[in-house]
């Protein structure tokens, strides 16, 4: 900082308080690496014979080189290798040339070098001309002692990289370099005595680096902003770019954009001080360029200042702080609304219900308002995400399903025609969790297998194939879960190490797959009645996710026969679940109150609320559950003693079932469906009693291949059991004793539970 | 002696506090050893080159030489000339962004070669404490902590190394690990580091107890202490020692500014614009000329001339922080809030603990209208200075802007408690309880306001004390205490404003009185004149006002 503020020492350049930082409007000055870049493209377009290969591989090879930041000449040379070996030669020769030539030889190349373009292919306006002028430009409003300079480093800069061959050159070019720094020498020699001076000479030696030049420290931003809002594993390490940042704004404090990748970085590592630091300062020195770079000065002022406030709304929501985010946000609306500024307050608009969802407020009225307005101002992109936001609230209060679709396709069309790649994405992954939500897991599967195998549409791609977006990670815990669903383990694990891998834990979309994981393997452990294995996952849960903790909870303390606790619970639950209008976990948690009632025999009583599940179910168009309801009444009902109608029922939606259900509801509908029978069997006339008989024994075959696939060791004895007694009744002694021998390995290996066979779903 | 004297010139500091010793014991020059008096003639050629500011001449010249003496002024020059090359090598640089990555090219040899002198143990104190300054050039601020330290042990009477130490320690605990040698001197420099670390009471112990061993006549400590009282806001101490100054040092221009701030403080336009004059004669260029001048314009209100010698006073020395600050202040005068903000913002970064630029920004954004987003400014203000209840009371404005009146009685009430400089934060609390209908707050608020006003003594100008009484009287007389409603109205009549509503506050009470019962005018009595016997009254009501010590 100190040397910084010591350069401005003669600074004849401050107006007004203002210093301007970018004194000459040059943004790229002339470095040595820089002269050896146009030394390769000047060889290149002399040299007219070259193999076309050798030509294409060059000519990919320029953009990069200009980029970048700027190289040793042992690593230009070694890349150009790569490319062309005949080329590398002749830059060396060249380089070496000028260096060990005079001065005379650099100016030299500086006249010649637009003579060789003039009748290329490098347009002057090309990539490759606007560079080459750009730095004849700088190189011609060079001062004498900064051409001195110049060459000073351009000598430095190609015997420092030649060292090693240099002790095999001649005497007298030894001379010429020891002449030039001896001090870089001593320190060599010196950097070895002691172990301490080497280490800082090396930190130092880090420090500077990378001297980016404007353009090269625009690049740099740029590219890392954009790799940390797609795909933040490919973006630099937090530490490493903060490093990074330092260094540019040490060698610029005026470098405003830095500021900002900071707080984006600090964001990344959840570090609420320096982001906020960050952004502050950032729009501190944004409010002064934005205020004189814009001819109508105050606009751009005033209009910074604005968005200045909004983003610290957002940084505010972003750590969860919800009041401080609301102070904010109003402050922004306020100076909007004093500004007239109807963009920025739409921006306003669109936070303030986001933040009212945050916090769990119906906001509806206000994002249709937003949407409104939105529209009638022309910004497609805030419009879809209203309309997105407002298909999400409509899918969980249970608006009719082609309303909210129709909606979604509507904006598609929208986001298709304006590139709006993003919002696609966000809209595919929606249109899963809704197919999801409805039960419809086929629908489901496509849908994020779309969004998966879809192509970014955005126009500069790093080599980003597939950006770890939120609605990616969304898309991703889905397949997870379904895939879940149908007992392929295998293919889970391999998502979720993808997901991993995508997501590490320190990001802000990790604890998606977090909870998704969880959840897997709680039902996983609980399908497996490994109960002590599924009790510290449910602590994990309620970490991420209080409700579904607290779901979880009770439906563990369940299976322990921990009946009243769980209870307790559920009441708990339900209350917070109606506050919240959570339906699905209402729906959810009726019917672990209904199992409970089971438990305690109380089969009427279970019925009403089986009812209010099942119209609750079916308003919200929630198919699974629907079926899942079905389901429990028919079997209250077989409790009750009408199997007639239970097996009714279980016939009415055993094709939906089969169709979407998961594995274990499969199995548990043809079991239910199969106990039907043999309820209706035994009162059946005697005729049509082994037929009856007969095809009970084929469902539970075909519900026991659904639970041996899930390996679910407590149905497979109940089914056992059951078929052991259905061969008995049958008469089929040897198919008995098969039977009922597996039963017993079963039971002797599992803990006896205190529930007889009957007693559940 | 020569290199000494080379020395004296880095550090006058020393010389003013060495002036300032009784002249009896002047110890005899030391023996000059073999090899000084074989280096002499070339020490002398270069220092007459050094002088002269060619510094590569004086170190050729010195190459040869083995002496201590010849050695340092051999290694300074170079370092000197690096330096000197850097400021030339900035102007024409090849970009802005390479602006800042000029470097004195000689610092990493000269580190070299000192490292390995050092650990050879040959660098005498001038020497250890070049090496300190290589070093922190380097930003190896650890290991020149170090080698100033031992510097300060190898030559303690060397207040350039006491000076680069106070640069480098950030904190009183890191004060406290360094071991320093037993010196006078680290009596100075212990009283300047608590300057420094906003510790003033015990830098005014330290000052007072040197004064006591005889450096009475110091306008050194005489300038630090006032500096000191400038600090804690003690502006009638700090002017009055400024004016001692100026007597005993009359053609003094260091402090001066400080001095010039304080004047400007209490508005006193003859002896600015007088000190003005007189260092304008002295030496207009330099930087604390550049800023006494912008103050007094700033007084005048001509904010665009104090603007522009705010920035002369920058290009003299861009570091210097006050200048920054200053500015942003003129272009806020200015309303030029985005160059306002440049300055602060220039302010915080040479000097991240400066909180008046903290403030400054605050201020900037709440005249633009953003409390919410000006918080964070005055927030990290009122960090640096958790006991000034400006910034404090600064917070409880934008907290009531935001409607959050929690937060903005806390904040009202902590900065009474620490010690209110403008008198203002009691008032506004009060105000804040009245809006919020806490009437019995407000009306103990007011009392202690007003308790408070005229304790103090002296006049100021947004005293409120009538409408303080104003609302008394009218509280007291909703609660049935008409003695003390009349006595409020009758105070009220002594002030213009409240002259009308006093008076018609006393015609309601003769009124009520006229047709009321007496007796509850005889309890209240009673209540005023035997407060010991008034129990009954809730604790959360306020007491009646004692107003008979009152002379406003």
């Amino acid at each position: 900082m100190a040397s910084v503020h010591e350069s401005l020492y003669f600074n004849p350049m401050m107006t007004n308080g203002v210093v301007h930082a970018n004194i000459f409007g040059i943004k790229d000055w002339v470095t040595p690496y820089k002269i050896a870049v146009l030394v390769l493209l000047h060889e290149m377009s002399t040299t007219k014979p070259m193999a076309l290969l050798d030509r294409r591989r060059l000519n990919k090879l320029i953009l990069p080189l200009q980029q970048g930041p700027d190289l040793t000449l042992e690593q230009f040379l070694k890349i150009v290798e790569e490319c062309c070996l005949r080329m590398v030669n002749a830059v060396k020769l060249r380089l070496l040339l000028m260096a060990d030539g005079e001065l005379q030889d650099m100016e030299h190349f500086f006249t010649i070098l637009p003579n060789a373009f003039s009748d290329s292919e490098a347009f002057k306006t090309s990539v490759v001309g606007l560079f080459m002028r750009q730095m004849l430009l700088a190189y011609n409003k060079l001062s004498f002692s900064q051409v001195y300079k110049l060459y000073k480093s351009l000598q430095q800069y190609c015997h420092h990289g030649n060292q090693p061959e240099l002790s095999a050159l001649p005497a007298e070019d030894m001379e010429l370099t020891s002449n030039e720094d001896p001090s870089a020498d001593h320190i060599d020699k010196d950097e070895l005595d002691t172990a301490s001076l080497h280490q800082s000479e090396l930190r130092s030696e880090g420090i500077t680096r990378g001297p980016l030049s404007q353009k090269q420290a625009e690049y740099f931003l740029a590219r890392q902003a954009y790799l940390l809002k797609n795909d933040e594993n490919k973006a630099m390490s937090p530490a490493k770019l903060q490093d990074e940042l330092n260094n540019i704004l040490k060698f610029n404090p005026d470098f405003a954009e830095a500021h900002y990748l900071s707080y984006l970085n600090s964001i990344r590592v959840q570090d609420i001080y320096i982001s906020t630091h960050s952004l502050l300062h950032y729009f501190d020195r944004l409010i002064l360029s934005g205020g004189e770079g814009k001819s109508n000065g105050d606009e751009g002022y005033g209009r910074s200042l604005r968005y200045a406030v909004l983003n610290l709304a957002t940084l505010h929501c972003r750590f969860g702080h919800y009041q401080q985010a609301d102070l904010a946000l109003q402050e922004a609306i306020r100076i909007a609304q004093e500004a007239n500024d109807h963009v920025c307050l739409q921006h306003c608009l669109s936070w303030l219900y986001t933040l009212e969802q945050l916090k769990g407020s119906d906001s509806v009225v206000l994002t249709e308002d937003s949407v409104k307005i939105a529209a009638h101002f022309c910004l497609p992109y805030l419009a879809s995400l209203g309309i997105q936001s407002l298909v999400k609230q409509g899918a969980k209060q249970g608006m009719p399903a082609n309303k909210l679709l129709d909606a979604l396709r509507g904006t598609d069309i929208m986001h298709w025609k304006q590139s709006l790649s993003e919002l696609i994405e966000i809209s595919l992954a929606q249109t899963t969790s809704i197919w999801r939500m409805y039960g419809k897991s086929t629908m489901a599967r496509q849908q994020a297998q779309l969004l998966l195998n879809m192509n970014s549409l955005e126009p500069v791609n790093f080599s980003v194939q597939q950006n770890n977006t939120e609605a990616f990670a969304v898309a991703l815990c889905h397949l997870a879960e379904l895939h879940a669903e149908q007992g392929l383990y295998a293919v889970v694990s391999d998502i979720l190490k993808h997901l991993k891998q995508q997501f590490p834990p320190h990001t802000q979309h990790a604890k998606l797959w977090m909870l998704c994981d969880l959840k897997i393997q709680f039902e996983k452990a609980m399908n497996d009645g490994k109960y002590h294995l599924a009790e510290p996952h449910v602590t994990a849960i309620s970490a991420l996710n209080s409700t579904e903790g607290l779901y979880r909870k009770a439906q563990l303390l369940k299976a322990l026969n921990r009946t009243s606790e769980a209870s307790k619970i559920l009441q708990q639950l339900q209350q917070q679940c109606e506050k919240s209008k959570n339906i699905e976990m209402t729906i959810r948690v009726m019917l672990a109150s209904a199992e409970l009632h089971w438990d305690s025999s109380g089969f009427a009583t279970a019925l009403p609320l089986l009812l209010k599940a099942l119209s609750l179910s079916r308003q919200h168009n929630l198919q699974s559950l629907t079926s899942e309801t079905l389901l429990h009444l028919a079997f209250t009902q077989l409790m009750l003693g009408i199997p007639e109608q239970a097996l009714v029922l279980v016939q009415d939606v055993l094709e939906s079932v089969l169709a979407h259900g998961s594995l274990i509801d499969k199995g548990r509908a043809l079991l239910l469906a199969a106990r039907c029978q043999m309820a209706l069997a035994g009162a059946a006339a005697q005729e049509h009693r082994l037929t009856a008989l007969e095809q009970a024994v084929h469902t539970l075959d075909e519900a026991a291949v659904y639970f041996s696939q899930l390996d679910c060791k407590e149905r497979m004895r109940d089914i056992h059991y059951l078929q052991a007694r259905l061969h008995h009744t049958l008469g089929n002694i040897a198919q008995r004793n098969k039977c009922s021998m597996l039963f017993r390995l079963l039971d002797q290996e599992l803990p006896s539970s205190g529930m007889t066979v009957v007693s559940h779903l | 002696d020569l290199s000494n004297s080379s020395i004296v010139t880095l550090a006058s500091e020393l010389a003013v506090s060495l002036d300032a010793l009784p002249l009896n014991e002047i110890p005899a020059a030391p023996e000059l050893t073999e090899e000084d008096a074989r280096d002499l003639d070339a020490l002398c050629l270069a220092k007459s080159h050094f002088e002269l500011k060619e510094y590569d001449r004086a170190a050729y010249f010195l190459r040869g030489c083995r002496s201590q003496k010849a050695y340092f002024l051999y290694m300074y020059s170079r370092y000197l000339s690096g330096e000197k090359k850097k400021d030339d090598e900035t102007v024409d640089s090849l970009g802005p962004l390479e602006k800042g990555q000029v470097r004195n090219e000689a610092l990493r040899e000269l580190r070299v070669e000192l490292s390995k002198k050092h650990s050879a143990g040959e660098l005498d104190g001038f020497a250890l404490y070049l090496y300190g300054v290589v070093l922190r050039k380097l930003d190896l601020l650890k290991e020149a902590v170090e080698i100033f330290v031992a510097a300060t042990h190898a030559l303690p009477l060397h207040w350039g190394s006491w000076l680069e130490l106070c640069n480098l320690i950030t904190n009183i605990e890191m004060l406290k690990s360094l071991s320093l040698p037993e010196c006078w001197v680290r009596d100075f420099f212990m009283a300047h580091m608590f300057t420094e670390l906003q510790m003033i009471k015990e830098a005014l112990q330290k000052y007072q107890s040197l004064m006591e061993a005889g450096f009475a006549k110091s306008t050194y400590i005489i300038s630090q202490i006032a500096v000191a009282y400038h600090n804690i806001r003690d502006i009638d101490q700090a002017l009055y020692l400024f004016n001692e100054l100026r007597e005993q040092d009359p053609f003094r221009i260091e402090n001066m500014d400080t001095f010039s701030n304080l004047l400007y403080v209490r508005s006193m336009k003859p002896e600015l614009s007088y000190l003005a004059h007189n260092l304008v004669e002295i030496d207009k260029y330099r930087v604390e000329t550049c800023c006494v001048i912008g103050n007094y314009y700033s007084l005048r209100s001509q904010h665009e001339k104090a603007a522009l010698y705010f920035q002369r006073a920058l290009k003299l020395n861009p570091r210097c922080l006050g200048a920054w600050t200053l500015m942003g202040h003129e272009y806020m005068e200015m309303k030029n809030t985005s160059a306002a903000i440049q300055a602060y913002r220039h302010a915080i970064e040479v000097n991240k603990r400066d909180y008046r630029a903290w403030y400054g920004l605050g201020q900037t954004y709440e005249i633009l209208k953003m409390p919410f987003y000006s918080l964070y400014y005055y927030r990290k203000a009122h960090h640096l200075r958790p006991n000034d209840s400006r910034m404090l009371v600064a917070l409880g404005e934008c907290y009531e802007k935001l409607s959050q009146q929690v937060e903005a009685k806390k904040c009202y009430w902590r900065a009474y408690s620490v010690g209110d400089v403008e008198r203002m934060a009691l008032l506004k609390l009060a105000k804040l309880h009245e809006q919020l209908n806490e009437s019995d707050d407000a009306a103990q608020c007011y009392i202690i306001y007003i308790q408070d006003i005229f304790s103090c003594g002296e006049q100021l100008e947004h005293a409120e004390v009538s409408t303080a009484l104003r609302y008394l009287g009218q509280y007291y007389f909703k609660n049935k205490l008409y003695d003390e409603a009349s006595l409020c109205a009758q105070r009220c009549c002594d002030y213009n404003d409240a002259r009308e509503e006093g008076k018609a506050l006393l015609r309601q009470i003769s009124a009520v009185r006229e047709q009321g019962e007496p007796s509850s005018t005889d309890l209240s009595l009673a209540c005023v004149f035997n407060p010991l016997i008034n129990t009954t009254t809730p604790v959360r009501r306020a007491s009646p006002l004692d107003l008979s010590s009152v002379t406003p």
